[in-house]
């Protein structure tokens, strides 16, 4: 049976009307089901648990404060959804409320030649603007898994990671500047310093990185200023496969401290992830191939790239590295998006029937020193877990580097999980949440991070997001209150309603 | 538009409701578990529209909240307005581009959406446009596509006039009826290609539209009803070889009449744009007059998105003598698109409109004369995209070209 659900004044619907026009605010049912679930886990049993009340299409930054201004006159939630891909549950909402879609605000406002950046609107995905620069031979290097989908205001929202960011920086380096809508309505422009294109400024505080991975609850990106670069001449992708894991990491270590500048991406796959397609008869999947696997990427001019390149074959050689061919090289490089979320190709029930599963990716950021034993931790988690309940599934797991222009230091830990939505419930995502809280909790006893680029909002995780944060978490939540007094925008996110109970407000007057 | 209440009254799913369902959960449920949305950059309307509820995502995920009881078809009908039926989402998939092959699996979003259109109509939701626009072709036999102007039986033909074709045969020439009323041109030209190459065909003795428009917009029982008349007119006439000038008509030979009759339907269907091709390449149709045009091809949605078949028109303007031909590549045209499908520009011409402007633009920074199509239906919006800019970009059909290129005449009857 249908589950009836909430609507907002009537007197507040003809407002945001008056806003946005009649037909960008939404109110049918199909229209909010559809905003309810990003890329992320989710408990689709619950369902109507996370649909919007109503959900509006605005055009420009005014509309946006317009919305934001009325959302604190009648007390209403303010959620913002850019592409909806993200891997956190940030454009989830979880009391209702506006839902604040900026798809239609996918305009290409300028691009600088002579001061290297373009100036879009937050709806703008990168391969859109990259393939806008062609002609100027340039390109904006932000290379997320859902490099063809995501938008750009998505990107600053969740403070996203990028595949290519070892050699041109992550959106947090590419963004140079942006203008956000406010908690009140006010709109401001942040970067660092004041101008909309400076790089770097001892100007005040900056405040570019404190709404960088706002996650909604600081207000909405409307326009930014982003970094282009130009076209590399030269792209050489090469994956090794190893002999197991540990030398595979031993060997990505040697990489990353090698000094190439052309680096953009090394990496290491466990291989797991090809037992289930080796367990059926299939010929052109020979079982040797199923070991772990280091790859890298470099970028630059051909002179760079082709003695960079050289230098790490043979690193990779000397360390048992055995080359997997151009070809298979050049493919795996090429659909390195595509390849993000295959459900048929991760899924399995135990009795061998393949599911669809969704592909979950938690994404903490742990030290070099500490990967090894991090990921014995969060495969005993993952495998306990699926013992216990059928609908999820340990994948495989992948490792990054994790900081910008320089591999090395720490890393993104990627680890899968897949999750058979169909068959969820209560129990079930009860022990996923579970699930999700213990492998935060081993990132931060390891000097980690819970998620380098994803965002720490899902169920469980956050619980333990204070415990990461330690007293800076305090200056989170007053920083939370200060700019959202009534608590609007994207509210229960990130542990941040405590910033209104009275105990934390007395202890802060 | 129709519109959808916000908190409508729990219904019991019909019949026919639990049957759609039934048989398009696992593929929905693939969409729905992945949520990666690769396809909606790919989508001509989303491109437009951006709105979430106008995505294949969207297409998708709304089985999966109807399995669950939370939407009904009352509140998605108007949804699956907003899709062209290019294929475009289904062949950039992840599932299928990845892993389809290995799990014999290609996401059928296309089918979900004529299911779903076809689920509204027996529902009793109709789209106002679409109801108005199919009644006229049950009542006239073919698509009411020069408007206020009768379309008729008596004229179905009349494209012919002068030409002297015989009626019947063991092939024969199905012209769609964009192409029998509005682009006369384009008929007249594929009849003087095959007559030049020496290839017997004769026309039908009553020719009714395909019946596919009526299959896209949901009135399944008209569709399978007009399907059944071509049949029996052409068993009727003895043909047993069916020869397609528009890529609409070849799906609807090739996937829904399969459907409708079984092995039953024991016709061959040949795509005129293949045997043309394959004509010049036997030396059967030689293109000696050259045609001094720069042009673009624009992928017919239903022949590169639907059927993979992208050669054998670029084959045929390689062999065109004078042309100056720039290329876009297939794979890059999965995100192109008229708007001209699946009665998108009945019920939303504004959409149609919008993504043509577009897709002509796309040609124009090739800096172009001319954009070639296979696809009847996209010519009429995109020479209404082009008419609309100052640098006059001609938009014809590859067959017009060919039969310039052959020296014959196309001139369309008046």
């Amino acid at each position: 049976m249908a589950t009836a659900l909430r609507s907002i004044p009537d007197a507040a619907l003809g407002e945001l009307r008056s806003i946005c026009g009649e037909a960008f605010v939404l109110t049918d049912r199909s229209a909010r089901f559809n905003r309810a679930r990003v890329s992320t886990a989710f408990p689709v049993h619950r369902w109507a648990d996370f649909v919007p009340d109503v959900v509006v299409l605005p055009a420009t930054a005014a509309e946006v404060s317009d919305i934001v201004r009325l959302a604190n006159a009648w007390s209403l939630p303010v959620v913002p959804r850019a592409g909806g891909t993200g891997i956190s549950d940030g454009a989830r909402p979880l009391r209702g409320g506006i839902l604040v879609d900026i798809k239609r605000m996918d305009q290409i406002l300028e691009v600088d030649l002579a001061n290297r950046t373009a100036t879009v609107q937050p709806g703008v995905n990168m391969r859109v603007l990259t393939d806008y620069l062609r002609p100027f031979g340039l390109i904006y290097p932000d290379q997320p898994g859902s490099y063809s989908q995501s938008l750009i205001g998505g990107r600053i929202g969740t403070n996203g990671w990028s595949m290519v960011g070892g050699r041109y920086g992550h959106p947090r380096d590419l963004v140079v500047s942006f203008e956000m809508v406010l908690p009140t309505g006010d709109i401001v422009r942040v970067g660092d310093g004041g101008g909309k294109s400076i790089r770097k400024s001892s100007s005040g505080y900056q405040l570019k990185h404190l709404f960088m991975g706002h996650q909604g609850t600081l207000g909405i990106a409307t326009e930014a200023t982003v970094e282009v670069v130009t076209r590399p001449e030269c792209e050489l992708p090469a994956y090794f496969a190893v002999e197991d894991w540990m030398a595979g990491y031993r060997v990505l270590g040697t990489i990353a401290h090698e000094g190439v500048a052309t680096l953009s991406r090394v990496f290491l796959y466990d291989g797991w992830r090809l037992e289930y397609p080796l367990s059926e008869p299939l010929d052109f999947i020979s079982p040797g191939q199923a070991v772990p696997c280091v790859g890298f990427a470099l970028h630059g001019i051909e002179e760079e790239v082709r003695g960079a390149g050289k230098r790490l074959m043979r690193v990779l050689s000397q360390a048992g590295g055995r080359y997997l061919g151009d070809e298979v090289s050049r493919f795996e490089w090429a659909s390195r998006y595509d390849r993000y979320i295959q459900p048929l190709h991760l899924g399995r029930a135990r009795d061998g029937q393949v599911i669809p599963m969704y592909g979950h990716a938690q994404d903490a950021a742990i030290p070099y020193s500490e990967l090894p034993t991090v990921r014995q931790k969060y495969e005993q988690i993952v495998r306990s877990l699926s013992e216990r309940h059928e609908v999820f599934l340990f994948e495989e797991t992948a490792v990054h580097p994790n900081g910008a222009f320089r591999a090395g230091g720490d890393y993104n830990m990627e680890l899968r999980v897949g999750i058979w939505e169909q068959r969820l419930n209560d129990e079930s995502w009860a022990a996923w949440v579970k699930a999700k809280r213990d492998l935060a909790i081993v990132a931060i006893e390891h000097g980690g991070s819970i998620s380098n680029g994803h965002g720490t909002v899902c169920d469980g995780e956050v619980d333990v997001l204070p415990l990461e944060l330690g007293h800076a978490f305090e200056v989170m939540k007053k920083i939370k209150r200060t700019l959202d007094p009534n608590n609007v925008m994207n509210p229960g996110k990130m542990g941040l309603d405590a910033a209104y109970e009275s105990e934390f407000r007395d202890d802060d007057t | 538009m129709a519109t959808k209440p916000s908190n409508p009254e729990p219904s019991a799913s019909s019949e026919a409701e639990r049957e759609v369902l039934e048989k398009w959960s696992a593929a929905a449920n693939v969409c729905f578990s992945s949520g990666h949305k690769y396809c909606q950059p790919m989508c001509p309307v989303m491109q437009v529209t951006r709105n979430e509820n106008h995505s294949p995502t969207a297409f998708n995920a709304n089985v999966v909240a109807m399995e669950r009881g939370e939407l009904g078809i009352e509140d998605v009908a108007s949804d699956y307005v907003h899709c062209t039926q290019c294929g475009g989402c289904e062949i950039r998939c992840p599932n299928t581009l990845f892993t389809g092959d290995m799990y014999r699996f290609r996401l059928r979003t296309v089918d979900i959406v004529k299911a779903m259109r076809a689920l509204a109509v027996e529902s009793g939701i109709h789209q106002p446009a679409w109801e108005v626009w199919n009644r006229a072709t049950d009542e006239r036999k073919n698509e009411p596509v020069l408007g206020d102007l009768e379309v008729s039986q008596e004229r179905v033909a009349s494209w012919a006039d002068g030409l002297d074709l015989p009626i019947g045969g063991e092939t024969i020439l199905f012209c769609d009826c964009e192409a029998a009323f509005y682009r006369t041109s384009l008929p007249r030209s594929v009849a003087a290609i095959l007559s030049c190459a020496g290839v017997d065909f004769g026309l039908m003795r009553e020719q009714w539209c395909c019946g596919g428009p009526a299959a896209e917009m949901g009135y399944m029982e008209q569709a399978r009803r007009f399907a059944q008349h071509n049949v029996d007119d052409w068993r009727a006439s003895g043909a047993k070889r069916i020869l397609v000038l528009d890529p609409h008509d070849y799906i609807a030979f090739t996937e829904d009449y399969p459907r409708f009759f079984g092995n039953e339907f024991d016709f061959e269907i040949v795509l005129v744009v293949e045997l043309v091709a394959e004509l010049i390449r036997n030396g059967k149709l030689e293109l000696t007059q050259p045609v001094e045009r720069v042009v673009t091809y624009h992928d017919a949605c239903r022949l590169n998105k639907r059927k993979g078949i992208y050669e054998a028109p670029r084959e045929i303007l390689r062999a065109i003598p004078g042309l100056t031909f720039r290329d876009v590549d297939r794979v890059t045209q999965w995100a192109y698109c008229s708007g001209g499908g699946a009665g998108l520009p009945i019920e939303r011409p504004d959409l149609t409109a919008e993504i043509s402007r577009r897709r002509v633009e796309k040609a124009a920074e090739l800096e172009i004369d001319t954009l070639v199509s296979a696809c009847v239906w996209s010519e009429r919006y995109l020479a209404a995209a082009a008419s609309e800019r100052e640098d006059a970009i001609d938009v014809v059909d590859l067959m017009e070209l060919v039969a310039q290129a052959a020296g014959l005449s196309s001139d369309p009857v008046s």
